[in-house]
């Protein structure tokens, strides 16, 4: 019997799995996939955004703001990678400059602080390849740049250490109301018995809600998103995020570095019917590419080496519905969190804990909310390199050329309790295969650890989901 | 015989050759184009390379190749031949896989060198 | 802290051939190479075609490089296995760090390198292909190293994007292994690859090659399903209605190769947009003085054979270099291309050094049936050959002699269609 179970694990379900660990209760999290933060925590912007653009007086306005602060508490304590870039707003003529008035006033009531005004000629001096047709900016300088599903990842991996159990390849069935709480029954034949359930499913969260609450007041309304990658090797090209002024379709498409030194186009926005689409298309593709141009100039095209696209669950409920269910006590819904999503993810994760369901429990002795700072080797230096190399060999052998990570960071990510047995997992975990070569050289090599390691043959190495093998059939065998 | 149209690869022209039915070739711009014409429709012949399968857990499979073109429409039957081979002990580049395959006259020798 | 006169990064076709001939019994040179064997790509190119120009033999991509091998152990040429260059700095000399299980990572001296790094494969990504991101999307390399090193196939029904002649090698070893391969789809109107390869790699197995077709869309949730090409006309613009459909569970993709330079980042080295890779002289230096590039790294080749001889050229200039023992100065002009050339190596002379003959390698636009290449300077003719049955896809080569040239003044390489 569990006392909570989150279903989903995202950066939502993640931060809440680990707001929960704090106290002495049985806490599990149902994750449909193969692997954890792989639907919308896997294809986003990755920014963590001021607050300045959510309308005031909603929950969206109040939780993008605590959820940006909370961000250098993430930073202490899981160690997350955290980008501090700041964020231009670009108006390019007088219209657009009376509603970027009207944004900095909605900001301001918000709380978002440090913001300034500046023209095109101060604007280029910080970002000298800002668009000649940018007339005005709002200066945001809150704005971080996070890598997503390494925040869930952290947030799950110190969730568990406190003794939150995690299962993968969950998808929930049916839940049925019991005196105890729930039944919750998931497609590998599992049956989860759970005093209370918390809804973060994302894009699925109204067909989750449905099934015990059928006329449920929202609807997902999934909106696509398509993007480009340019090679790392564009790190300072801009260094702001750069946002076109927002519409009633969304912030629009922005141009955003990365984390790691990568720069993000994108993202478009279209409704779309089927909440597994994550296709790209041409016609989404150049639209990322005519409007990236009215916001720098000279733009990389030739070092894009990736598109994809996600789908975030925008919903009927015009922000984010973060309650419990009407109709049954201690089922939450925690839904219809499209953008500021990840932004909000750590303020949500209180909200829900401290004012929702009001948990009224001291902090459990053994509660540790410290992560351990995870080896990412080529950054560590010399003198601790060669020390790390002494006492694991594998730091010296290189598996991914074109972003220097080691065998052991490879080896490293398979295992542990939130380890990956997949070529697309590892890719997450360590990010061999996200440079220039997009994994051309380094996925047999990857392919051959992960078989080694976790003592599979090489044809049953999956690249995401469960039965995706890289190797169809070994040649010249008798069956 | 029906007519058939082929391309030489004597040379990196490509010229575009017609054998008509009574076996004449036409097409070529030079003699050689003629030599590959009859000898493609009489009996077409290929080299085969291709590999074979090892116990040696550092090099699964030796490359092998055929030591000159065979009949095209033995191709198949070589390559069943070759899924048979398991090579267990050292093997130098140059050695004989299999002698005479399909009945050909021709071998099949190992391109590399396997050095444990 | 090791001092070595020579450094070369890359142990294949390239860096062999330049360790060969920079070759002599007073330097001190090594060969790093990043696999756990010599051979670079030649160990996976197990098909017939290499050594006719070199060797004047046709041999696989193992023979060759076995023969390469044998000479690189006859005169005791050192190289590290299973080692990676992360780095590589110019000061005096050049520090290179690399790194591997043994030592783990470190910084080794040289007085010159030739970079061999050879090419990296375009993906999907790398090319904008949309639709669905199943597993079932690789380069046709990888598909080829997976089979031929590894044993595996990485499908059963198999679609090819690019004639490039390794989507052309891959559609018969596929096919031959046991796999079905529904066709090749081919952007340009003509295919990219040597016609013996059409013939054999697809007419003999009755492949169709759908000319002027690209795929436009790919479909499949967690697997590939089908994929869509689409025939676009001469002004690249796609023509309804002429979708076709295929079945099929991979997708392999012979879409380019790119110069693998990564290690240029931290130098300040001059650049060839076209080529993406770094300009060189004559003598293959690039303006890094004392750093030298040859083989696929420097521009694509067609032939192994030629890899050879222009990486032959590198390392006796590289040898030149380090006995000279002093930097001179450089007078360098550039070698102009007119509309119809692609690119040209080498992109400028260097006057200051010019030793007979002198050879330009280039790749037209398009397809012409003869053409006359003129080479000018100060206006003057200086040089001129015609060339027949040129194509994009094949390497035009044109010599000229340090008696030709008539000043320091920059070339001018023209074509004319006749």
């Amino acid at each position: 019997m569990y006392d909570y179970t989150i279903i989903g694990a995202g950066i939502i379900g993640s931060l809440i799995a680990r707001n929960l660990s704090k106290y002495d209760i049985k806490v599990c999290v149902l994750e449909k996939e193969n692997d954890v933060a792989n639907v919308q925590t896997r294809a986003n912007s990755a920014i963590v955004h001021s607050g300045h653009d959510p309308k005031h007086d909603t929950l969206k306005a109040k939780l993008s703001v605590l959820g940006n602060a909370l961000y250098d508490d993430l930073e202490k304590e899981l160690n997350i990678s955290l980008l501090r870039s700041g964020a231009f707003v670009c108006a390019h003529d007088k219209t657009e400059e009376k509603i970027l008035d009207d944004l900095y006033q909605n900001a301001t009531l918000n709380h978002v602080k440090h913001m300034e005004f500046l023209t095109y000629d101060q604007a280029k001096i910080l970002e000298p390849n800002i668009s000649p047709s940018v007339t005005k900016v709002l200066s945001l300088p809150t704005t971080k740049v996070c890598f997503p599903w390494e925040v869930a990842f952290f947030a799950l991996e110190n969730a568990i250490n406190n003794g939150v159990e995690l299962r993968r390849n969950a998808l929930v069935t049916s839940i049925t109301k019991h005196d105890f709480g729930y039944e919750i029954k998931t497609a590998n034949n599992e049956i989860i018995q759970t005093k209370h359930v918390i809804n973060a499913s994302g894009v699925y969260a109204d067909d989750i809600a449905k099934m015990i609450h059928p006329t449920i007041d929202f609807k997902i309304t999934p909106r696509k998103g398509e993007y480009f990658v340019l090679d790392k090797s564009v790190k300072g090209f801009i260094h702001h995020v750069l946002y076109p002024l927002p519409t009633s379709k969304g912030k629009g498409v922005l141009i955003t570095p990365q984390v790691h030194g990568n720069i993000l186009l994108g993202p478009t926005s279209e409704f779309i019917n089927d909440k597994d689409d994550i296709s790209t298309s041409t016609s989404g593709l150049s639209y990322i590419k005519e409007h990236a141009n009215s916001l720098a100039k000279d733009i990389p095209y030739h070092l894009i080496i990736r598109s994809f696209a996600g789908v975030r669950s925008s919903s009927t409920y015009d922000d984010f519905y973060i309650k419990e269910d009407t109709l049954n006590k201690g089922f939450y819904q925690v839904a219809g969190i499209d953008s500021p999503g990840i932004t909000s993810a750590p303020a949500i994760s209180n909200y829900l804990v401290d004012e929702i369901i009001k948990i009224d429990l001291p902090i459990k002795k053994t509660y540790n909310p410290i992560l351990k700072k995870k080896v990412v080797f080529k950054d560590l230096p010399k003198k601790e390199k060669a020390i790390k190399q002494t006492e694991n060999p594998l730091y010296g052998r290189i598996i991914c050329k074109c972003e220097h990570i080691t065998e052991q960071e490879i080896v490293d990510a398979i295992k542990g309790p939130l380890g990956s047995q997949t070529i697309k997992g590892i890719k997450k975990r360590a990010r061999a295969g996200s440079g220039l070569c997009q994994g051309g050289y380094c996925e047999s090599l990857v392919l051959k650890i992960i078989s080694r390691e976790t003592h599979t043959p090489l044809s049953k190495v999956n690249y995401d989901q469960l039965d995706t093998p890289i190797l169809c059939e070994e040649t010249k065998v008798k069956l | 015989m029906e007519g058939k149209d082929l391309i030489c690869i004597m040379c990196p022209v490509g010229c575009h050759l017609n054998v008509d039915k009574d076996g004449q070739i036409s097409g070529n711009k030079c003699k050689r184009g003629l030599i590959y014409g009859l000898e493609e429709i009489k009996s077409p012949k290929r080299m085969l390379t291709s590999t074979v399968k090892t116990n040696f857990i550092d090099m699964p499979r030796l490359p092998v190749k055929t030591s000159s073109p065979i009949p095209k429409a033995l191709i198949f039957k070589a390559m069943e031949k070759l899924n048979d081979i398991i090579i267990k002990n050292n093997v130098k580049i140059g050695d004989i896989i299999i002698e005479n395959i399909c009945d050909t006259h021709v071998d099949v020798i190992a391109t590399r060198s396997y050095r444990p | 802290m090791k001092r070595y006169d020579l450094c070369i990064i890359g142990g294949g076709a390239a860096g062999l051939s330049a360790a060969l001939a920079a070759y002599d019994d007073q330097l001190d040179i090594i060969i790093i190479e990043r696999e756990n064997q010599l051979g670079g790509i030649l160990n996976q190119c197990i098909h017939n075609g290499f050594g006719l120009h070199v060797f004047k033999e046709e041999l696989t991509g193992p023979e060759y490089a076995q023969k390469l091998i044998k000479l690189i152990y006859e005169k005791k040429i050192n190289f590290l296995l299973d080692t990676t260059v992360l780095d590589i700095e110019k000061t005096n000399d050049f520090k290179i760090t690399i790194s591997n299980i043994k030592d783990g990572e470190y910084d080794i001296h040289s007085k010159s390198v030739i970079l061999t790094t050879g090419c990296y494969e375009r993906t999907r990504g790398h090319i904008s292909i949309p639709g669905d991101r199943p597993k079932g999307i690789m380069t046709a390399g990888s598909a080829q190293r997976y089979l031929n090193m590894d044993g595996y196939l990485v499908g059963k029904s198999i679609f090819i994007l690019g004639s490039g002649d390794i989507g052309l090698i891959m559609a018969r070893r596929m096919t031959l292994e046991g796999a079905k391969v529904h066709g090749v789809a081919e952007i340009m109107p003509y295919s990219n690859g040597l016609t013996r390869n059409v013939v054999q790699c697809l007419n003999d197995f009755d492949i169709p090659l759908y000319l002027s077709h690209t795929v436009v869309d790919i479909k499949g949730k967690t697997q590939l399903e089908e994929i869509t090409i689409q025939e676009i006309d001469e002004h690249k613009n796609f023509i309804h209605g002429t979708q076709k459909t295929f079945k099929v569970d991979t997708l392999l993709l012979s879409v380019g190769l790119i110069p693998d330079v990564k290690l240029f980042d931290h130098l300040s080295i001059d650049l060839d947009i076209h080529t993406k890779s770094a300009v060189v002289d004559q003598n293959l230096e690039t303006s890094v003085t004392g750093l030298f590039l040859c083989g696929n790294a420097l521009h694509v080749h067609d032939l192994v054979d030629d890899v050879t001889i222009e990486s032959q050229k590198a390392g006796k200039f590289a040898r030149t270099f380090i006995h000279q023992n002093q930097s001179e100065q450089k007078i360098l002009k550039e070698i102009l291309i007119d509309e119809h050339i692609q690119h040209i190596i080498p992109q400028v002379i260097n006057f200051s050094n010019v030793v007979d003959p002198i050879e330009l390698s280039f790749r037209t636009l398009k397809k012409y049936e003869k053409v006359n290449v003129t080479i000018t300077q100060n206006n003057q003719l200086i040089k001129t050959k015609i060339l027949t049955y040129v194509t994009p896809a094949e390497m035009q080569k044109v010599s000229i002699k340090a008696s030709d040239l008539i000043s320091k003044n920059p070339l001018y390489v023209n074509l004319e269609e006749v």
